[in-house]
């Protein structure tokens, strides 16, 4: 390509400006927020404990799902059936509710007159106000993400090499462990960090489920509501910035699992 | 040995019609067909990867038409090897040997022991991605080898294989072969059923349409499909009739002189191009005599190949000492002579 050209530099341009639009508002939230309001926010125990539930749960949460999601992705890549666009479009359907809108319908089936919330009640769990509820929440809006993601990835694997595994020997369970999921990892690697961080994100919904115990960003929502964008901002900025570590962790661990990946696989033939 | 019969499988837009075959223990036989015939779609019925509609396959003995995939002994070698990306060559070999739970040492003798076999010992530590197609040609033989199968099904194995390489995994199959092991190998390559069949079958449209041994199938073949793959590049459609005593074909430009036998009233005639004599001159020599107008001369594998317009267009085989001697060259009249034992009715 020609890099002198007037194309080339209206697309820079336009990258630009994307690019400003993007990082403006957090630079200017991190240039509004004093190093003595920033320090007070991250020592202030509500925050860590709003910050340590939104983690913690985003994370339990796409971990415990993605043990149903993933063999569901597989299914997805590897069989046609009857009604499978109608299946995908429920996949994805999460994505395009307002999410308020998903709150209201988890709602209705965990709470103590729902299909869901009658059964954790016969245990003595109200899983509205609850973590697990907040759990269900997250996962609502973001598992399309992972199943999406790692359904592309099965894909991309080709089918004779599980016909070749089993040609060899292999169960459809070894099958799967030894040869479709490391090949997948990648995919599935990035469906769960984008799971993890839609989950973690997540406000419409959860607000509804459980306004307490507060995640982060219900915290963010309630102390600009009540005490004004001071108060809320250096909230924020701890809590963006505890999210970029996080994901630059995962990202770091997925990448050297992908390398061990090979030893994992053998150990568990 | 291997036996399949009257196996069918419909796909609605294709099927598998019927097929019978019978492979004896260590036989080295080729289905040939072209893309899209039903060959891997066999394998993959034998192997278990499908299932069929009808019919029973049997291996040693064993009816297997139902047996899990696992517990079959047929050991397949995919058309693109089906190397496993995220192992080593060795990790790939071992792997049916870790599924088996086998000890560590033993797993490694048995690698090892097996990648000499088939000259790979010095890639055993490298990825696979970086392989030529002979060398994962190998290192799926050998991944199949370990498993004991009872027979060895091979799905287009020249498919990636530079020509240059094809002699050595032709050898290696034979050694394979030698070895005792039992091989089904299909291709659209009619010169791999020379080379390397005992036996070998035609199959067009999902039904196999001759087996037999190669000179069988190849000089006698049942219909013009078969003899287009058996390399046969001269046929006629034929009137037959009886003069005299004597036998004649007569195409709507031709008249041929036939060996005595009994023939239906209408056939196929076909004349292999290498049993064709140029001269500039009638010959007497043969009992068939035609004349003819070169129209293309191109370089052949060996040698030339030559088209001749006789009214048909013959296909004939030449040496360069031939094209020198006769200074052969486009729109030049020449002689095809031939005897009439060479000809075939189908």
């Amino acid at each position: 390509m020609d890099t002198r050209s007037t194309f080339h530099w209206i697309i820079l341009i336009l990258s630009s400006l994307v690019l400003l639009f993007i990082l403006a508002p957090l630079i200017g939230m991190a240039l509004d927020t004093s190093p003595a309001e920033f320090f007070q926010t991250v020592r202030d125990e509500e925050v860590q404990d709003s910050v340590w539930l939104t983690l913690s749960v985003a994370f339990m949460a796409t971990l415990i799902f993605s043990i149903m999601a993933i063999p569901f992705a597989w299914l997805m890549a590897r069989y046609n059936f009857p009604g499978k666009r109608i299946v995908q479009g429920l996949i994805d359907l999460p994505v395009v509710l307002p999410h308020s809108a998903a709150g209201i319908a988890l709602l209705g089936f965990i709470s103590r007159e729902g299909l869901l919330g009658k059964a954790a009640d016969a245990i003595g769990l109200n899983l509205v106000g609850n973590p697990v509820g907040i759990a269900m929440a997250m996962a609502f809006v973001s598992l399309s993400f992972l199943i999406n993601a790692a359904r592309d990835g099965f894909a991309a694997v080709p089918e004779r090499l599980e016909k070749a595994a089993m040609n060899l020997g292999a169960s459809p369970v070894k099958m799967f462990f030894t040869v479709s999921l490391p090949l997948t990892w990648r995919n599935i690697a990035s469906g769960f960090i984008m799971m993890f961080a839609r989950g973690m994100s997540e406000f419409g919904a959860i607000v509804i489920i459980a306004y307490y115990p507060m995640t982060a960003p219900v915290l963010i929502y309630e102390r600009f509501n009540q005490f004004g964008i001071s108060y809320a901002r250096p909230a924020s900025l701890f809590f963006i910035l505890v999210a970029l570590v996080i994901f630059i962790i995962i990202r770091i661990l997925s990448n050297q699992a992908n390398r061990r990946l090979k030893r994992v696989n053998l150990t568990i033939m | 040995m291997l036996e399949l019969r009257n196996i069918s499988k419909d796909y609605g837009n294709f099927s598998l019609k019927d097929i019978n075959l019978s492979i004896s223990p260590g036989e080295y036989f080729i289905l040939l067909g072209r893309s899209g015939a039903g060959k891997s779609i066999l394998l993959e019925l034998i192997a278990g990867l499908r299932s069929p509609d009808t019919g029973t396959v049997y291996l040693n003995g064993r009816d297997i038409t139902d047996e899990k995939i696992q517990r079959r002994k047929t050991g397949m070698v995919f058309q693109d090897y089906a190397i496993f990306p995220h192992l080593t060559v060795f990790d790939n070999i071992a792997y049916p040997l870790r599924i088996k739970h086998m000890h560590r040492d033993k797993i490694s003798a048995e690698v090892n022991r097996m990648a000499k076999n088939v000259n790979i010992l010095h890639l055993l530590n490298r990825k696979t991605n970086d392989l030529s197609g002979g060398e994962k040609q190998r290192v799926a033989v050998a991944r199949t080898l370990v498993t004991s199968p009872d027979i060895i099904l091979l799905d287009e194995p020249m498919a990636s294989i530079d020509a240059p390489m094809r002699d050595d995994v032709r050898q290696l199959l034979r050694k394979i072969n030698g070895m005792g092991i039992t091989m089904l190998h299909v291709t659209h390559d009619y010169s791999e059923a020379v080379r390397l069949a005992h036996k070998v079958g035609v199959i067009h449209n999902g039904r196999i349409l001759q087996t037999g041994d190669p000179e069988s199938v190849f000089s006698r073949p049942v219909n013009k499909f078969v003899a287009r793959f058996a390399g046969i590049r001269n046929y006629y459609r034929v009137k037959i009739y009886n003069k005299a005593g004597n036998m004649y074909a007569e195409s709507d430009n031709n008249k041929y002189i036939l060996p005595e036998g009994t023939y239906p009233d209408n056939g196929l005639l076909i004349l292999k191009s290498d049993s064709i004599n140029l001269s500039l001159t009638e010959q007497t020599t043969h009992d068939n005599c035609i004349r003819g107008k070169v129209t293309e001369i191109n370089r052949a594998e060996s040698g030339y190949e030559l088209f001749v317009d006789t009214g048909d267009i013959y296909h004939v085989l030449a040496s360069k000492k031939d094209l020198e001697k006769l200074s052969l060259k486009a729109g030049l009249s020449v002689f095809l002579s031939f005897s009439s034992d060479e000809l075939r009715i189908i």
